[in-house]
């Protein structure tokens, strides 16, 4: 690392006056002004303003909000309903409970703890995640993307614990989960992430 | 005690077998012999063989040529050794459960300091230190100061908390700091509020509903 | 219009937090292009810097009841967007700063000073991409968004000494880099 002269960096933090220095150090000390006067004047791209405006109409306004005040604020409600609706209702609730469940939930023993993987893969064919809760094997944990919007999820059973994992794209490509926030090498000259399974139970 | 000699001279050649069979048709054939022998050197020194056997596969899995594969196999068991050095430095009876050196091996390669590693193990005397560690490691990812983050967990570990509550306290940290307060600050708050870290979210009822259990085998991906 | 002008952030702070959700607009107009620049040079690339930035906004206006001290909003601000860079940085893969996704340069034209210009941005961002995250950030602070050692220090929560020895470290790595490419 070149060593700058201390004088440069006292004339740069103000501490002494630029006259002061020698013609060679005030070279050093311009060429980094320079450099920094560079940055200042480069544009920045689009403005964010509109983006971030939205985003707050969009919180203020969200149906979620306005059912938060809607239930916060006190409403007279009267419910009228006629005797031939009311027997209809009482019809459909009775079929509700009578429909058997399509999906059974799955019983989570006591060290097994639920992982929510997501990611965005516009244009995919297949995502999967394989890591060593499945010994790197692929076919067990397919990501689904069920609207086509490139967004692939799936929610799994996994043992409570830390998992290293990937996710395979298309059979082939072989991509960290850049959302997670905890990586490690694996060896080979790449990372996985790290997930930490917490039990549901407990 | 005749028994359980017994049951050790039959169990290792077995274990030895279904090291192999896992293996099989997942790793090279090339690499197979070296990966069995430092497996059984692992079973044999008490140290856990399960990261060695699932970073075998997992080199398979990526289409890793033999010879790195047998090169991250042996740097993962001298990673085995080093983490269950530094558990009997910090105060475990030898040899140190396989479980708890496999802990501590993974927080070293999640890029803790030793000697931060160190001072959690003495905090937690003979109980799980794995949410801790982690917890630590997810402060220091964000590049705070490893020895502060290791002393706000340990407090938290005095205060009372343990496993993921642990986790509750560094994801509490970061969201101080996501609202615009420095480091010390988020430190100095979550402290102050010990041992009532906010609990992370539990999965919802829907979520539970919709998780399935991975389904059984497959083939093996393409290369990266 | 000249968004400096206008009220002061005091003023503007109380109004947001009074219910008057529009006039956070002047507060994201009044600092975004200085955010914007400090977010691209710390992570190196527009996209990201406009997301760390447009979420940080966003983050800022949730929680503006907890800026304690609205007169210092700027330094608050930076502090918001400087952690969202931190958290952006621990989730890459590596530190690298990327050069495909390189920060801006002005359009090309004929013009030949303008040219240069555009050449000598582009070693300069080459060079500042060498540095360390935290040297990057200390020298954009600095010299770029010309803050005092104190803001800073408001900024990065780090001492002001500590601050004073990356700059300096910051200043020496850079003009290394600089010389090496010319």
């Amino acid at each position: 690392m070149n060593s700058i002269d201390p004088r440069v960096h006292q004339a740069l933090d103000g501490e002494i006056p630029r006259e002061a220095l020698p013609p060679a150090l005030r070279r050093v000390a311009e060429r980094l002004e320079s450099a920094a006067a560079l940055l200042a004047a480069a544009p920045e791209g689009r403005s964010v303003a509109d983006r971030v405006l939205a985003r707050l109409h969009r919180h203020a306004h969200s149906p979620v909000r306005r059912l938060a005040r809607w239930l916060t604020a006190p409403h007279p409600v009267t419910l009228r309903i006629r005797p031939v609706w009311s027997l209809a209702l009482a019809a459909s609730l009775v079929l509700l409970m009578l429909l058997p469940e399509e999906r059974s939930t799955p019983v989570l023993g006591e060290h097994e703890g639920i992982a929510q993987f997501v990611a965005r893969f516009p244009g995919a064919h297949s995502v999967q995640v394989v890591g060593s809760f499945n010994d790197w094997r692929t076919g067990t944990i397919p990501l689904e993307d069920r609207d086509g919007d490139g967004v692939w999820r799936a929610v799994v059973v996994l043992p409570a614990g830390a998992h290293e994992y990937m996710f395979v794209v298309d059979d082939e490509r072989w991509v960290p989960d850049y959302s997670a926030n905890r990586f490690v090498e694996d060896d080979f000259g790449r990372e996985n992430s790290v997930l930490i399974v917490r039990p549901v139970k407990g | 005690m005749r028994v359980a000699l017994l049951l050790a001279c039959v169990a290792a050649p077995l274990a030895g077998q279904s090291v192999r069979s896992r293996l099989e048709g997942r790793v090279p054939a090339a690499a197979i012999p070296v990966v069995d022998s430092l497996v059984q050197a692992a079973g044999r020194e008490g140290l856990p063989t399960e990261p060695l056997v699932g970073k075998a596969l997992e080199g398979g899995a990526k289409h890793v040529v033999p010879a790195l594969i047998v090169s991250a196999v042996e740097t993962r068991l001298d990673q085995l050794r080093s983490a269950r050095a530094l558990l009997v430095r910090g105060g475990d009876a030898p040899p140190a459960t396989p479980a708890e050196v496999a802990t501590v091996s993974g927080a070293l390669r999640r890029g803790l300091p030793p000697p931060v590693v160190e001072r959690v193990v003495g905090a937690l005397p003979n109980e799980p230190r794995e949410s801790a560690l982690h917890a630590i490691a997810d402060l220091v990812a964000h590049r705070l100061d490893a020895d502060s983050s290791a002393s706000l967990v340990i407090d938290a570990i005095h205060a009372g908390l343990r496993g993921g509550r642990l986790l509750d306290v560094s994801h509490a940290v970061l969201e101080e700091q996501q609202r615009g307060r420095t480091w010390a600050e988020s430190f100095a708050r979550v402290r102050d509020e010990l041992p009532d870290v906010p609990p992370a979210p539990k999965p919802g009822e829907g979520t539970v509903q919709r998780a399935r259990r991975p389904s059984s085998v497959s083939k093996a991906p393409t290369p990266p | 219009m000249n968004v400096r002008e206008g009220p002061s952030d005091a003023e503007v702070v109380a109004r947001v937090l009074g219910g008057d959700r529009e006039a956070f607009g002047l507060i994201v107009r009044r600092y975004e292009s200085g955010l914007l620049r400090f977010a691209t040079r710390v992570l190196g690339g527009r996209d990201a810097a406009a997301d760390a930035v447009a979420e940080s906004l966003v983050r800022a206006y949730r929680h503006l009841a907890s800026c304690r001290d609205p007169t210092r909003l700027r330094t608050w601000l930076y502090r918001i967007v400087a952690n969202r860079c931190k958290s952006h940085l621990a989730r890459r893969a590596t530190g690298d700063v990327s050069l495909d996704d390189a920060p801006p340069i002005a359009d090309p034209t004929d013009n030949e000073a303008a040219l240069e210009r555009v050449e000598q941005l582009a070693v300069v961002e080459q060079a500042l991409a060498t540095l360390s995250s935290e040297k990057r950030e200390a020298f954009v602070l600095k010299h770029v968004e010309g803050m005092s050692y104190q803001e800073m220090a408001a900024v990065t929560g780090e001492r002001i000494p500590t601050l004073k020895m990356r700059v300096h470290r910051a200043r020496e790595a850079l003009l290394k880099a600089l010389e090496d490419r010319s």
